[in-house]
């Protein structure tokens, strides 16, 4: 075996082999750490919070400069009104392409230590760039992204006033948006406020809920703690995405990934679904998992899974209560890697309904915000 | 001073640089004497294959310009603007050049900074960020997925498509863009024309820079051609400039406000290559207006004036640019000879891809079932 090179790849694996032993007894759910309120968020020092920088990284956000034709910003895939995602199964992505995975919600991120869905950037600060800079996200290149900012005045002033530098440096643009992400918590939803002591927060429907998300249906196991994961990496068997079979343009983006991934000739071939983890550690027993999903804000950021191969919540928690379904990852044809938490539950139509009323208790309010006016290109003052 | 060009790809550049007197020795007789292009061996199916490619926008990375976007063929490959429109999202900072005998071009780039082949030209076309942006293993992917080029490719010698092969057929499509029936050529000037030859060759000295067949020797010189202001007055193109002069290593990059040119290349201490551009060629003008690689000169009479006139001015102009002393009729008669190096216009089904191009990608069937 390879040397594991990374602490979570480590978690990961011991987490897989404390998860292979077989289905935790319902008695066993106190072991996981508990729901909780969300407090504050994290700041990392090299980050500091200042208003004026949020105020910056919230311009950036929506300017779709940060990206290759001036097309495609954050905003664009991460659309306010789509629940901070956006609401196709697969992202949209840069013109002439389509992105291979589902947008994920940028609400509550600023607590995650592992971004993207197989947990390939470690911060906000890292993620920005990458999304910006990928041939079916934003398509931006470093050189003219950067050149671009010291064209607008009012951006040359800001990045002045919050960094300290004469000219504004990309580094910076990624930082800024970074800390405005870090502004868009919800953490007062209806299981906050239960959590909190308001008894009436949720309804007998959710409080029924509750108890099968913490025993009978087990979704605590990995789904546990303030933000409702472990942040580790599991294969639940979610089905392929029928894009991948049926869209030219989808087929495209999929095998370019394989590329990009840096999978070898012979798996580039054959693979048929995202191998997730596997392009981070390229070992057999990481192909098809994926970070647990966050369950905050759940309500608004429909259709669900890597892939968005659910539409709605009732279909995740049938799914769960099939024991989950199959992918080439679990049915030996690339690996057999399904988790062995995943096992029928046999829940019925009532505690189904239960379940869903509970995680919907996850949303609260939808989080808006009035959209920043861009600030506009201008000449450099003639000498 | 002439600026060296180095046709071995493997020599180091400080190598490179001590042979330079040597590689840019004299200009031999035959090199430098006027007469027709004659273009190289092509292979028609990679040919057939690279004018696909040529004229399809899929290969920019949001799909929306493609080669043809700026160099047109009714224009001459190049396109009737100043500076060219680049990618989407920038604009360019210098006039789209002439692709027609590009292929026996020494170097490429109106700084002549690729001096190897039109493969590495092509590379550099479609993945610069302000020219076509493409990361080409999307690109790659893309082409997989049209069974046109599927077919095309295989039937090129080259598999599958592939990145490398398209950096192999664009370049043979290009080889078939050859000046074709021009009146130098096949013997038809005026007698004004043939006037104007005379003057060329002699009193106005073009030919000491202008020679061969491309009537150009690929170096670069000064010639005081003005500025173009709007460059540095329109955002968008001092952004484009801005971006190319940080990547190039222009010093001071930021309070340029004049295109450096070759300086890029040797970057001498004393920037005494600020603002040399490459002798560009002469064959097609008719159709290639503006001219300069900053389209300054809207038409050959003002281009012809400017060198009776001694060029522009500029501290780093070469001295052979002295005021001529032609008359309006001498002028005339070399506007008369620039006009007979131009041939037929290219536009025919020859050389433009007239097919539809689709821009939409079939899904492939059995998708599961198949390799990819």
């Amino acid at each position: 075996m390879k040397p594991i090179k990374n602490t979570f790849l480590l978690m990961a694996g011991a987490a897989a082999l404390a998860m292979s032993t077989g289905m935790v007894a319902a008695q066993d759910m106190s072991a996981f750490p508990p729901l909780a309120q969300l407090g504050e968020p994290p700041v990392p020092d090299d980050n500091p919070m200042t208003d004026a920088k949020v105020e910056l990284g919230k311009i950036l956000f929506w300017d779709p400069r940060l990206g290759g034709d001036a097309s495609t910003g954050c905003v664009t895939c991460h659309e306010p009104d789509q629940g901070w995602g956006f609401n196709t199964p697969l992202s949209r992505g840069y013109p002439g392409t389509v992105h291979w995975r589902n947008s994920q919600t940028v609400i509550n991120t600023a607590y995650l230590g592992q971004l993207f869905w197989h947990g390939s950037a470690r911060s906000l600060e890292k993620q920005a760039p990458a999304a910006a800079k990928g041939a079916i996200a934003g398509a931006g290149e470093n050189d003219v992204m950067e050149a671009r900012l010291a064209f607008i005045p009012e951006y040359v002033e800001r990045f002045r006033d919050v960094f300290g530098t004469e000219w504004p440096l990309i580094g910076d643009a990624w930082a800024a948006i970074a800390a405005f992400e870090r502004t868009l918590i919800v953490n007062d939803t209806p299981i906050d406020k239960y959590l909190g002591g308001d008894e009436s927060a949720l309804t007998e429907e959710q409080l029924a809920g509750m108890e099968l998300f913490n025993g009978k249906a087990g979704c605590i196991q990995c789904h546990n703690g303030a933000l409702a994961t472990d942040e580790k990496y599991y294969n639940i068997g979610v089905p392929p995405a029928l894009e991948w079979e049926e869209d030219g343009l989808s087929q495209i983006t999929f095998r370019y990934r394989q590329v990009t991934n840096g999978v070898t000739q012979e798996m580039y071939r054959k693979v048929k679904d995202d191998a997730g983890l596997y392009y981070s550690s390229k070992e057999k027993e990481h192909m098809g998992l994926f970070r647990t999903a966050p369950l905050r804000y759940l309500a608004y950021t429909a259709p669900y899974m890597h892939n968005g191969a659910f539409w709605d919540l009732r279909e995740v928690v049938e799914f769960y209560n099939a024991g989950g379904f199959e992918n080439e990852f679990t049915d030996g044809t690339m690996a057999s890697n399904k988790s062995e938490l995943m096992k029928p539950l046999n829940l019925t139509e009532d505690e189904i309904d239960q379940l869903v009323a509970f995680l919907e208790g996850f949303s609260g309010d939808e989080l808006k915000i009035e959209p920043p006016t861009l600030p506009p290109y201008e000449a450099f003052a003639s000498e | 001073m002439k600026i060296s060009r180095f046709k071995s790809g493997t020599a180091t550049l400080g190598a490179a640089l001590m042979c330079a007197t040597v590689l840019a020795g004299p200009v031999t007789a035959d090199e430098a004497a006027l007469g027709p292009v004659v273009g190289p061996e092509v292979n028609e199916a990679k040919a057939a294959l690279g004018k696909r490619l040529f004229f399809d926008p899929r290969i920019s990375a949001d799909a929306a310009i493609s080669c043809a976007s700026c160099h047109q063929p009714e224009y001459g490959f190049g396109d009737n603007l100043q500076l060219t429109l680049a990618y989407p999202g920038t604009k360019g900072f210098r006039n789209s050049p002439t692709l027609i005998n590009t292929a026996l071009a020494a170097n490429w780039m109106h700084d002549g900074r690729i001096g190897t082949n039109l493969n590495d030209v092509t590379r550099e076309m479609i993945t610069e960020t302000y020219i076509m942006n493409m990361d080409m293993r999307l690109m790659q992917e893309r082409f997989k997925q049209d069974p046109v080029y599927v077919e095309m490719f295989e039937a090129a010698g080259y598999g599958e498509p592939s990145n490398g092969a398209v950096r192999k057929a664009i370049p043979e499509y290009l080889a078939t863009l050859i000046s074709k029936n021009a009146p130098f050529d096949t013997g038809s000037m005026s007698e004004a024309a043939t006037r104007g030859q005379a003057l060329f060759e002699g009193k106005a000295g073009c030919v000491s820079c202008h020679s061969g067949p491309r009537l150009t020797d690929d170096m670069a010189y000064n010639t005081g051609v003005p500025n173009n202001p709007e460059i540095w007055s329109d955002p968008m193109r001092h952004m484009t400039y801005v971006a190319f002069a940080q990547f190039m290593g222009v010093s001071n990059y930021m309070n340029v406000r004049r295109d450096v040119g070759a300086q890029i290349i040797r970057n001498p201490v004393d920037r005494s290559d600020v603002g040399k551009f490459n002798t560009p060629t002469l064959r097609e003008l008719k159709y290639t207006a503006p001219y300069m690689h900053n389209g300054m000169i809207a038409t050959l009479p003002e281009v012809v004036a400017f060198y009776n006139d001694g060029g522009g001015e500029d501290p780093n102009k070469d001295e052979r640019i002295k005021p001529l002393g032609l008359s309006a009729d001498e002028q005339a008669d070399l506007v008369a000879f620039l006009e007979a190096l131009s041939g037929d216009p290219l536009t025919g089904p020859e050389y433009v891809w007239t097919d539809e191009i689709p821009t939409s990608y079939p899904a492939i069937e059995n998708w599961r079932d198949v390799t990819n």
